[in-house]
């Protein structure tokens, strides 16, 4: 299970860095035993979970109330990324998952067969890439904007959305990166809808925008003018840096001198405030469309926005210029609108000032210095910029994770989705990067000797099918995962099959329907044999043949019949005789190859139409018995030291009063078979049957009064 | 993370998961084995369904017998004798644990002993305190009673090794995880004794043509042959074009990769991989996960470390357990 890295955090720890290991990871193991402890022993459970058996040292004299003398404790080794999704809800996505990363395998294999040139190539592909990564998406968590404008309440900035999770973020991150061609071109708008969406996520280890208007939001309910206090104006240049703009305005428009009783005093100071609120709703954004309630105008193509660009900007100096500001009595109107206009001229300072972490500069950046930003190399010369005017000091996995995409280093790529979100990112998100990055795809794809040969795409998934098969409602899933693996997958799910506890009844008929699936004969075959013993000898006969019958086994059903046959040869007049014959019927059906079971089905209907006869005394059931009775001799099958008890037994066949029930062809059988057991009497292996000593004598006397009564009717 | 699933009674020994970890066997200082069930395979609630006597003396390993043969158990206790149990419903009534076999042993004790399943037979291998080991097949697969001597020979690679009476404290046996071939049955074997010759792990496998058993890799470098083995632990293999084992000494735990193709000599190529130090002395248990890449070891430090590979082949140890009250 290589790859289930630490959750150390440290970004150098990459998976692939060859030389270096990560720390290892400690687990505790609650025992809750009193000391001295003599022994652990361990032992591998579902998938990657460990059962230690923490042994005490027995018979200590201080032992008094001490109980127990060890505990058995069970540790899952799985890395479900840093734990902001339950148990439950990883489930889901896992079950989710499943339908859209079997399309697509199937895809990329009908794909690969109808043309040589890789799926890499095609603007179909990347169709289906993008349908898998958005239904992947959607498994996620709900699509939301947490800084979004709340309408009804005009002083609730931030809507009180579900928090986000990194997970989603990460995957949102690659699928813009790799998956998302068709907005290439738009790349930092997207930037920026990406971070409106999880600046929140940052706010753990540092400040955002999104912490600094959460708590500016809690102070405004009690603020009365607002535009006095300097967090207002800060507040505002934040949002505006980042580009939330419908928090702009909403913000622009508590100012105090939209009330009623100040405009007539105010009248150059709203003036100005409408004035920046308009130039902000007017911004030129260079993305196809925007939400509904998003501000800016939209131009798809370069020519249009750089036109609009200049525009706007031109637009923004003559206010800056304009002599209205000497009119504007509130320094703190004044100064804070003109940081805004600075802001929206792109000046660094302010800029910088207004944002929290890289991030944020990073897209500040991209709206208000270099719109036309595009290209991995630029976008990761400016990420090194800003890095460098906001360093951080705690490693943030997204942060890592878009450094790596920038930097076109899949390596780091992997790595952060490695140790921050464990085998179910790995597995899925692999996807995303072969269809978008050369590199990743050869890196993915290269087979490593030092792996037993493998791939790290398959190492993935056989590492995702073992976390898989930890769990009890998401084993049967692991083979759809495990079928994706060319060279090892199989291996491991004929393992994984063969640790199914098949004395459970589901347990079995899934495990026999996945061997079934997936051709696994051989596992099914062990499977049903296992059940079938079990079964067998936990009193469950009937079943147990069953099984054992469907395994083929003719090793244990010859066995079994042979302790039928011990039993019949021993109790042949018996009335327990019944208790065997549903086994029998069982048996019945696919006897032929194993003789003993043949010989127990044609003495089961005989002795039926042997009671027939003597209950009913009818000449109808006696003429069947008699040909069940020549059946069973003439049969190859039957025993020899069987012979003597079913001839005694039919007696009464014999010297049936009304006719003679056999011809003389079949008389002459019998008493052939006579002859040769009266020559095998003398030989010293012959089993004697637990007969009275005259019934040799008896037959042989009923044979031949038959015989001539055959004779004389014909 | 972790949870306690079941606690075990006073004064046991050591304990033993079926193969589908569904039940736990334990054995016990008076003598005893106690059998952990579960309701469903759902539920990790353990607890005990069965207690039988088997010794006199403690019971000082148990091992379950492979599912394709029933419920059954092999026990080793303190004086080295080892007994088969098995789990039978007669008549209709309840399940019970019946007294199956008692193997003859002589005057040495037994120290381990393995099963190896084909898809013919049922094969166990016994080692002994005087060095030899002792192959057993069963001729009947509902008869636990009935086991036929197929081998005996010592842990050596020249069959000519002549030494004074061996005195071995351990042993430990592992038979190659794959199923289904006859013809490739083989397992590892190494020993904790008094006698450099025996101690090495040696892997033996069975030889069709002469039926016998031949030593086909000998698992320690020319200077340290004759250390003492504690572990022995052969990987599964899902898809490696070579077998994986690992053998744990005093000097630490070695991963030795051991080729498939045998030279003309009949030897097959060895390597060892890695030279994995942490438990600082005797290592108790050593086990593969399904994969086969993930190995897990117990030792006397009582802890519980979890090693793997990165993808350059280097070893490393990626987990710690630490037990803790």
């Amino acid at each position: 299970m290589p790859g289930v890295t630490s959750e150390s955090g440290d970004p150098t720890t990459s998976i692939i860095q060859l030389s270096q290991n990560p720390q290892p990871v400690t687990y505790p193991v609650h025992h809750g035993l009193k000391p001295p402890l003599s022994r652990l022993s361990i032992s591998w459970a579902r998938g990657n979970t460990l059962r230690v058996t923490v042994l005490r040292q027995p018979q200590q004299p201080e032992d008094g109330d001490e109980e127990s003398g060890g505990r058995v404790v069970e540790v899952k080794l799985s890395n479900n990324g840093d734990g902001e999704v339950d148990d439950a809800h990883w489930r889901r996505i896992a079950y989710g998952s499943v339908t859209p990363f079997a399309l697509l395998q199937s895809r990329k294999n009908s794909f690969s067969a109808l043309s040589k040139m890789s799926p890499l190539d095609s603007t179909e592909w990347l169709q289906y890439v993008m349908e898998y990564s958005k239904e992947i998406n959607s498994l996620l968590g709900n699509p939301n904007s947490s800084p979004s404008l709340a309408i009804e309440d005009s002083r609730e900035l931030l809507k009180d959305a579900e928090r986000p999770t990194a997970l989603k973020a990460a995957w949102e991150l690659m699928e813009v990166f790799y998956a998302d061609k068709q907005s290439e071109a738009w790349i930092p708008e997207r930037l920026l809808d990406w971070l409106a969406d999880y600046d929140c996520l940052f706010s753990g280890t540092q400040l955002t925008v999104h912490s600094k208007l959460v708590d500016f939001q809690k102070e405004l309910a009690t603020l009365q003018a607002v535009e006095d206090d300097p967090k207002y104006w800060e507040a505002i240049s934040s949002a505006l840096a980042i580009g939330w703009l419908d928090v702009v305005v909403k913000l622009l428009r508590l100012h105090g001198s939209y009330q009623f009783d100040q405009l007539g005093s105010r009248e150059t100071e709203n003036g100005l405030v409408e004035a920046v609120a308009v130039l902000i709703s007017k911004m030129p954004r260079m993305r196809p469309d925007l939400e509904a309630d998003k501000l800016g105008e939209c131009y798809k193509n370069k020519p249009d926005f750089m036109k609009a660009w200049e525009r706007w900007r031109a637009q923004i100096t003559k206010l800056d210029s304009s002599a209205f500001w000497l009119q504007c009595e509130r320094h703190q109107t004044r100064d804070g609108l003109k940081n805004m206009l600075q802001i929206m001229l792109g000046n660094s300072t302010s800029l910088s000032s207004a944002t929290f972490h890289w991030l944020e500069l990073f897209v500040a950046h991209f709206l208000y210095i270099r719109p036309f930003t595009v290209g991995l190399e630029s976008m990761y010369n400016l990420a090194q910029k800003c890095i460098q005017i906001k360093p951080t000091f705690v490693h943030h996995k997204l942060m890592g994770l878009l450094i790596g995409i920038l930097g076109e280093n899949p390596e780091v790529v992997l790595a952060e989705c490695s140790s921050s979100f464990g085998p179910w990112m790995m597995t899925h998100a692999s996807e995303l990067l072969t269809a978008g990055s050369i590199q990743a795809d050869i890196l993915l794809h290269e087979e490593r000797p030092k792996l037993g040969g493998i791939c790290i795409e398959e190492l993935n998934r056989l590492v995702y099918a073992q976390v898989l098969s930890s769990h009890v409602l998401t084993w049967q899933i692991a083979p759809i995962y495990l079928s994706s693996c060319t060279r090892q997958g199989m291996g491991l799910l004929e393992t994984v099959l063969h640790k199914q506890p098949v004395q459970h009844d589901q347990v079995l008929l899934k495990s026999i329907e996945i061997c079934r699936l997936y051709e696994l004969d051989s596992v099914s075959t062990n499977i049903m044999k296992i059940s079938g013993m079990h079964d067998w000898k936990h009193g469950k006969k009937g079943s147990g043949v069953f099984w054992l019958q469907q395994a083929r086994d003719e090793v244990r059903l010859v066995k079994i019949a042979k302790q039928l046959f011990d039993f019949v040869g021993k109790s042949v007049s018996d009335e327990s005789f019944k208790q065997w014959e549903g086994l029998l019927e069982l048996l019945g059906s696919e006897s032929g190859s194993a003789g003993g079971l043949d010989f127990l089905n044609k003495y089961r209907d005989f002795r039926r139409s042997l009671h027939q006869a003597y209950s009913g005394m009818t000449n109808d059931a006696a003429r069947k018995a008699a040909e069940a009775l020549i059946s069973l001799m003439k049969s190859p099958s039957t025993p020899q030291r069987f012979w003597l008890p079913i001839l005694y037994d039919s007696l009464q066949l014999f010297n049936w009063p009304e006719h003679p029930l056999l011809n003389v062809s079949q008389t002459n059988l019998l008493l052939n078979k006579l002859q040769e057991l009266s020559m095998a009497r003398l030989r010293p292996d012959f089993v004697d049957a637990d007969l009275p000593p005259e019934a040799l004598a008896s037959v042989r006397l009923a044979i031949a009064t038959n015989l001539g009564r055959a004779i004389l009717d014909e | 993370m972790d949870k306690a699933i079941l606690t075990l009674d006073k004064g046991s020994l050591c304990s033993a998961w079926n193969y589908s970890g569904q039940r736990l066997a334990a054995g016990s200082v008076d003598g005893t084995v106690s059998i952990y069930d579960s309701e469903d395979p759902a539920s990790s609630n353990f607890t005990r369904t069965f207690r039988f006597k088997v010794q006199e003396t403690s019971i000082l390993k148990v091992v379950w017998v492979p599912p394709e043969y029933g419920d059954a158990v092999a026990c080793i206790s303190a004086d080295g004798i080892l007994t088969l149990w098995e789990e039978v419903v007669n008549d209709s009534g309840p399940p019970q644990w019946k007294f199956c076999k008692s193997f003859d042993r002589n005057s040495s004790q037994v120290l381990d002993i393995q099963f190896g399943v084909s898809t013919t037979s049922l094969k166990l291998v016994a080692a002994f305190s005087d060095g030899h080991v002792k192959v057993f097949e069963l001729l009947d697969p509902f008869e636990m009673t009935n086991w036929q001597l197929q081998a005996e020979f010592l842990n050596v690679i020249e069959s000519t090794s002549k030494f004074s009476s061996a005195s071995c404290s351990s042993a430990s046996i592992s038979w190659n995880p794959q199923r289904g071939e006859i013809s490739q049955s083989s397992f590892v074997l190494g020993f904790n004794s008094d006698i450099p010759q025996l101690n090495s792990s040696k892997v033996w496998e069975f030889d069709q043509d002469h039926q016998r058993w031949l030593p086909v890799a000998e698992l320690a470098s020319p200077e340290e042959k004759g250390d003492q083995v504690f572990v022995v632990a052969w990987s599964p293999n899902i898809g490696r074009p070579y077998e994986v084992i690992a053998v744990a000494t005093l000097k630490g735990i070695s991963i030795w990769h051991v080729g498939s193709n045998p030279d003309p000599d009949g030897r097959l190529s060895v390597e060892r991989v890695a030279l994995l130090s942490g438990h600082g002395g005797e290592v108790w248990e050593m086990e593969w996960d399904v994969s086969g890449m993930t190995l897990a070891t117990s030792g006397r430090d009582g802890v519980v470390r979890v090693w793997q590979s990165n993808l350059s082949g280097t070893w490393h140890q990626q987990a710690l357990l630490e037990p803790t009250s």
